[in-house]
């Protein structure tokens, strides 16, 4: 794991080798708010990156600039040497960054394992006779994929049931397995242990170690226990700017990092 | 006939848990197939006028069915389908009154302009959502309304007349298919049944293709199939432009049969009570709607006369909403899953309203 790659908002230009995602000067305005103001920010390849910061610091902003939801007012993001700055999210999804998201958003009536089979299928299909004229479930490498996604995640004793049917933290690990179905070289999950009790929380932090050993995160969270625990990089937002960038000693020990979150308050 | 067995004995199981239509479901739509099969002989010996209504009635369903594709499968309310419909029951009147009477060029043709205006409509909605996109398909039918009916197209080109203006085109004559004709009321009652039955067997399979998977994940939920890699307009298009064949055909099977084609086949009344159509017959269960439309059909010819139609419909239709908002379909398939049940739900929806009502 390459985490000892140090950026900083001061770094621009070259990404060091070893970067899957960096952006340059990024901004995003919407309106006369400034929800981003010139982050400079470079994700390293491989390991867990955290970004945390007080609420309304931008960490949710950045993510939706990553995934294509908001085109940047200004900047540069590059994924993998290319720039994906305006491009549509379906073709983001595709190229190999994918998000989870923190309220869990599927497809409530299907079952699991539809769920993410229709995620799989993104992989397969296309505009093609066949994509029209045959049956879905004669497919059978999505239904292979959605089988393996879903013993990965533990959710393969309760494929065939309904998604809105199931337990909080099965919804949970539902919506990453909906993510990891799209096979993502960089996976964005946004507060992936919020509201969950301290079973489930354990359980999902090791389904998050187990998915980086082949796959990047980054992960928004607040819970600083596990931050610090899981981390290899942190980033630190406040008010659209990153503060700094580092593992997990040099963040903590950086006094700007602890007045911003002694003045933005509120965490817990 | 082939699609129809090939339907019936599909052995792709359901394994995902989602598959539209069980194999019950599948062998009862043929027996009722086979039952309008043996109908309109009966009907037509009992008396000729019968066999006309279960034309209409069946030209309607068609119409439902290729709505329900879009509202009741992808979420696309369309409140324009009107538009694909006359458009395909002008191009059949056009083509048989003036190139040739062969069903084998004027309904593909029929369906071609179904598609390509449904596509063109499609393309130039898609991007607003909800009840936007339904007033965007309303007018953009409208205006073809008004182009029909002002026949702007023989303004354009200088003719005397292309869609004969308010009055329509009138003395079209019926089909013809390898040197037979469908003049026979019955005859043509079995060329529209077959077609029919053709169009929901390729609909259903549409239904459970890859594609309609995807654009049923669009009802879902749209924002997040597009974050799982669909580019969702696109798909938009293309079932809204699948649709408009449909009720281009609906159109090319309805005017040669009237042998009239005027301007309010693209009213928007059509497309409004198209919409009732689907809610009463049951939205998203594709063969409901079907039973829908051939209800509506039916009831307006029976009880036309009685009192003021739109009275009686709306009578029908407020009903419906209360004791089975999910339409006749809905209310057959919660008879079926738990008959008792399904009684003490409509007492129970009476109560609330009657409370509702009072507070």
């Amino acid at each position: 794991m390459s985490g000892n790659t140090i950026g900083g908002p001061e770094t621009d230009g070259d990404a060091p080798s070893g970067a899957i995602l960096s952006t340059e000067g990024l901004t995003k305005q919407f309106g006369p708010l400034t929800a981003l103001d010139d982050v400079s920010i470079e994700i390293p390849d491989g390991g867990i990156t955290a970004i945390i910061g007080p609420n309304g610091a931008g960490k949710t902003t950045l993510f939706n600039t990553f995934t294509g939801k908001h085109a940047p007012t200004e900047g540069r993001i590059e994924f993998d040497g290319q720039r994906i700055g305006g491009v549509e999210p379906y073709e983001i999804v595709r190229r190999g960054i994918v998000r989870s998201f923190q309220i869990t958003n599927f497809f409530s009536s299907l079952t699991a394992l539809e769920n993410v089979r229709l995620a799989a299928q993104a992989r397969y299909t296309g505009f093609g006779p066949a994509d029209f004229l045959t049956h879905h479930a004669s497919h059978e490498e999505p239904i292979a994929d959605a089988e393996r996604v879903l013993e990965r995640v533990g959710l393969d004793g309760v494929a065939t049931e309904t998604a809105s049917s199931l337990a909080y933290g099965q919804r949970r690990h539902l919506e990453v397995a909906i993510a990891l179905a799209s096979e993502p070289r960089l996976l964005l999950m946004d507060e992936p242990t919020a509201g969950m009790s301290p079973e489930e929380t354990n359980e999902t932090v090791e389904l998050i170690e187990d998915i980086a050993s082949d796959t990047t995160v980054v992960i928004i969270e607040h819970d600083m226990d596990i931050v610090m625990d899981i981390s290899d990089q942190i980033a630190v937002l406040n008010e659209g700017k990153l503060l700094t960038q580092g593992t997990p000693s040099e963040v903590q020990s950086d006094e700007r990092v602890q007045e911003a979150y002694l003045r933005g308050g509120g965490h817990e | 006939m082939m699609p129809v067995f090939e339907l019936l004995r599909d052995d792709d199981e359901a394994r995902t848990g989602n598959q539209i239509l069980s194999r019950p479901g599948r062998i009862l739509l043929a027996v009722g197939i086979l039952g309008l099969a043996a109908a309109g002989p009966i009907a037509g010996s009992i008396q000729p006028f019968w066999v006309n209504l279960l034309v209409r009635m069946l030209a309607f369903a068609l119409l439902a069915l290729s709505l329900d594709f879009v509202f009741g499968y992808a979420g696309l309310l369309s409140f324009g389908h009107a538009a694909m419909y006359g458009a395909g029951g002008y191009t059949a009147a056009l083509l048989v009154g003036q190139v040739t009477p062969n069903a084998l060029v004027v309904l593909p043709a029929s369906v071609l302009v179904g598609v390509v205006v449904a596509a063109l409509i499609g393309w130039l909605s898609v991007r607003a959502r909800g009840i936007y996109f339904a007033m965007l398909t309303l007018a953009f039918a409208q205006l073809l309304y008004v182009v029909v009916f002002t026949d702007l197209p023989a303004t354009i080109a200088g003719a005397e007349t292309v869609t004969g203006g308010d009055n329509g085109l009138y003395g079209i004559g019926s089909y013809e298919l390898a040197g037979v004709g469908f003049g026979d009321p019955l005859a043509y009652y079995f060329l529209t049944l077959a077609l029919v039955a053709l169009s929901l067997a390729g609909l259903i399979r549409l239904a459970n293709s890859p594609f309609g998977r995807v654009i049923q994940g669009v009802r879902e939920n749209e924002d997040r199939i597009e974050f799982i890699g669909y580019n969702v307009q696109r798909y938009k298009v293309i079932a809204f432009a699948i649709s408009g064949g449909f009720a281009g055909l609906a159109g090319g099977l309805y005017v040669p049969f009237q042998s009239v084609a005027n301007p309010g086949l693209l009213h928007w009344t059509v497309s409004g009570e198209l919409v009732v159509m689907v809610l009463l017959g049951g939205m998203g269960t594709l063969w409901g709607p079907m039973v829908g439309a051939g209800l509506v059909v039916f009831l307006e010819d029976r009880l036309g006369g009685v009192a003021s139609w739109e009275v009686i419909l709306g009578t029908l239709f407020v009903l419906v909403v209360i004791f089975a908002p999910r339409g006749i379909a809905g209310a057959l398939i919660s008879l079926r899953d738990d008959p008792s049940g399904a009684v003490d739900s409509v007492k129970e929806a009476l109560k609330n309203y009657v409370r509702e009502v009072r507070d």
